[in-house]
């Protein structure tokens, strides 16, 4: 850090799993201040504040009266991003959301504009580009060390993701296992391949007992064939696979099967068999290269890595498998401009 | 029991030649092929008498069975004209090219009264008949997704010559997994969407697709038949099944029993595998449905109906659109 930087004063929205995330990620960021937590779970925000060192308020107008930050970060459930992207940037603050942008194109457009019309920057964490492994695959990709990509295959899922108020279990909030879960993916393989041609899906939704599972058929612009398997329905754990076939070689990569340390600790007294508990451990985690990364490009102004176009992109793809999963039809993407 | 094999065309002929070696009460007696110098080898190999054409040894070869694999498009005239003369027929995958040669292969089998097996060797794989039971326990609960993977090389030869092999890719590496799926749910498929293409090289024939399909039973699922392994792939390729329930997920590789060598020697890693031999297996399960009279595992029937998935994937591929079985 060079000693005559400011430092950029970040508030986060939304103290669940991912503001958790990412108040600790800015909580040790060299240059960061975390200067406030909301949420209107009171207690929920004050221990998380507390465990960082920083404060919580149970409204964002209270925090903006009582500190100027220079970003908001929007960890809010889906539904509710837009709300706080419009409000942050009617204050002039910079936005990172987390992902999807939004349930629909309307509400994610709008977003979009109302940011460029106060001349904030927002940023969606499409945070698959900022894991080493996807973006070392996708490095190779590039460089054309696998030649001419042939079929690409994803994989990711777990057990049911719980959220406040079990948010997720509503498929109108969540947009889907699809435009919740698989984005990560569609929006890793769009920045790998480029535009889509046409989308074929499948999808149990979650009015089946918490048992989602989604497959994605993807035809690129470019001639690649990829598939997605995305599911909820496991009963314990979380992992992502990645396949890469090309004439000239072929990646595979899976998160179970890459990971250095394996421990079995014995339950003390309790007479309960050891559980298992794997580790694979960074300096950084993802979300906290991610979140570097924009606070970077809101210091020097840099294109990021993901912009909001990328993220309103690969919304765009994940609705029109939405859309085939529901009409048991073939979307192209063309045509789904041209509905909208 | 006595074996002919018609036609060493397919690779395969050579590890169920071998297969037979291990097996006490069989014996390979016969071996047609209408490529002499390969058939001559083999017969001298495995110590059988050998005819150029497979009619004379229908005529006068001492046989109980025959082993069908000659390139696809000829299995129809060779099945059919087994069944006339009162063999029992093993029959190379895929069953046929075309849903009229199946057909006639399987009436011709059912009028003559003998046995057609479809050389699944899969479904006799320990592994995966491990699965068959824990779904069949309800185990994992009601079954909601079937993901599938049959990856490989491109054979070369004639599998790439459509006049001969009547698909690429997709109908020699669709059949296997759909047949699996099939007999794990018990239920048939109702709808193929595929993307089907030429990616990994420049021959005639497709090398890779991705079918999505849905059950009539509700169940969707979706299998890779690409020939998208590279040369320097540790193995043939893959067999994998990951299986999604109410109650719990079962990932199965066929090929899992393996241990890795790093071979200087060869330049090369490999996994050489150590579980038990599906072929030797399924021929096995196939001596035993003639002698004690029964259904073989993998019928006709079943050869056909993968087969019939295959096809479909083929023609949406072609209309770019979700198609409905059976096809008409
Ligand atoms: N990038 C990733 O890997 C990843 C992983 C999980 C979730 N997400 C995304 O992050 C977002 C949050 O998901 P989560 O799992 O953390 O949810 P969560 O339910 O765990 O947390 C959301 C928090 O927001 C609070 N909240 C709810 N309504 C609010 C409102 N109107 N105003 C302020 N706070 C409100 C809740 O009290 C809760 O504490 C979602 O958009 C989700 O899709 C991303």
């Amino acid at each position: 850090m060079k000693g005559d930087v400011i430092n950029v004063k970040v508030v986060v929205i939304g103290a669940g799993t991912m503001g958790s995330v990412h108040a600790e990620a800015y909580a040790s960021m060299p240059g960061v201040e975390l200067r406030g937590i909301v949420d209107p779970r009171l207690d929920v925000a004050q221990s998380l504040a507390e465990k960082l060192g920083s404060f919580s308020y149970s409204t964002l107008d209270s925090l903006l009266m009582a500190e100027d930050p220079d970003v908001v970060d929007v960890c809010v459930p889906t539904p509710f991003h837009k709300e706080y992207i419009v409000r942050a940037a009617k204050a002039g603050k910079h936005i990172i959301s987390e992902k999807p942008l939004d349930r629909n194109l309307s509400d994610a457009e709008d977003s979009i504009r109302v940011c460029k019309e106060h001349n904030v920057r927002l940023f969606v964490g499409q945070v698959v580009r900022f894991f080493p492994e996807y973006r070392s695959i996708r490095q190779q990709i590039v460089q054309g060390k696998l030649g001419q990509v042939g079929t690409a295959r994803t994989f990711r899922g777990g057990s049911f993701p719980s959220g406040s108020n079990d948010w997720y279990a509503n498929s109108k909030l969540s947009g889907t296992i699809i435009v919740d879960l698989l984005i990560h993916d569609i929006d890793f393989l769009r920045w790998c391949f480029g535009d889509v041609e046409r989308v074929y899906a499948k999808n149990l939704v979650a009015e089946r007992n918490r048992l989602d599972h989604a497959y994605v058929s993807l035809k690129f612009q470019n001639g690649v064939i990829a598939h997605l398997e995305g599911t909820w329905s496991a009963p314990s754990g979380f992992s992502t696979a990645i396949e890469v076939a090309g004439d000239k070689g072929l990646i595979t990569h899976n998160s179970d099967g890459s990971v250095p340390i394996h421990s079995a600790i014995r339950q003390q007294r309790s007479g309960v068999a050891a559980v298992e508990v794997p580790s694979s451990p960074m300096i950084h985690n993802p979300y906290f290269i991610e979140l570097e990364h924009f606070i970077h490009c809101i210091r020097t102004g840099d294109v990021a890595d993901v912009e909001p176009e990328d993220a309103l992109a690969a919304l765009k793809i994940s609705l029109a498998a939405v859309r085939s999963a529901q009409s048991g039809e073939v979307v192209t993407l063309s045509q789904a401009r041209g509905e909208k | 029991m006595k074996f002919a094999i018609f036609s060493f065309a397919h690779m395969h002929a050579y590890s169920y030649a071998q297969a037979l070696q291990h097996i006490h009460d069989a014996q390979l007696t016969v071996v047609a092929d209408s490529h002499e110098e390969r058939g001559e080898a083999a017969a001298r190999k495995f110590g059988a008498t050998y005819y150029k054409d497979y009619q004379d040894a229908l005529q006068y070869g001492d046989f109980d069975a025959v082993i069908v694999c000659s390139e696809n498009v000829h299995h129809a005239e060779m099945v059919v004209a087994a069944a006339e003369a009162h063999k029992h027929i093993l029959c190379e995958k895929p069953l046929a090219t075309t849903i009229a040669d199946a057909n006639a292969m399987i009436t011709a089998c059912e009028k003559n009264d003998v046995k057609l097996q479809t050389a699944f060797p899969i479904r006799f794989s320990t592994p995966l008949q491990y699965v068959k039971k824990q779904i069949d326990s309800g185990s994992l609960g009601r079954i909601l997704a079937l993901t599938g993977t049959n990856r490989g090389q491109n054979p070369g030869g004639w599998f790439n010559d459509m006049q001969l092999s009547g698909g690429g890719a997709v109908l020699d590496h669709t059949v296997h997994v759909i047949d699996i799926m099939r007999w794990y749910i018990g239920s048939e498929i109702a709808e193929v969407y595929a993307e089907v293409d030429r990616r990994f090289s420049d021959s005639p024939v497709d090398d890779c697709g991705l079918l999505v399909m849905e059950f009539c039973n509700g169940v969707i699922a979706s299998h890779d038949p690409s020939w998208s392994r590279p040369k320097t792939f540790p193995t043939w390729g893959d067999v994998t099944l990951r299986v999604t329930g109410t109650d719990g997920i079962t990932l199965v590789n066929a090929f899992g029993q393996h241990y890795t060598q790093y071979d200087d020697e060869l330049n090369m890693v490999r996994q050489v595998p150590w579980g038990d031999n599906p072929d030797l297996e399924m021929i096995n399960g196939f001596i035993a449905c003639i002698t004690n009279n029964s259904s073989p595992l993998a019928s006709g029937t079943d050869g056909m109906r993968a087969m019939e998935v295959a096809l479909a994937a083929y023609e949406s591929a072609r209309i770019r659109r979700p198609v409905s079985l059976p096809l008409s």
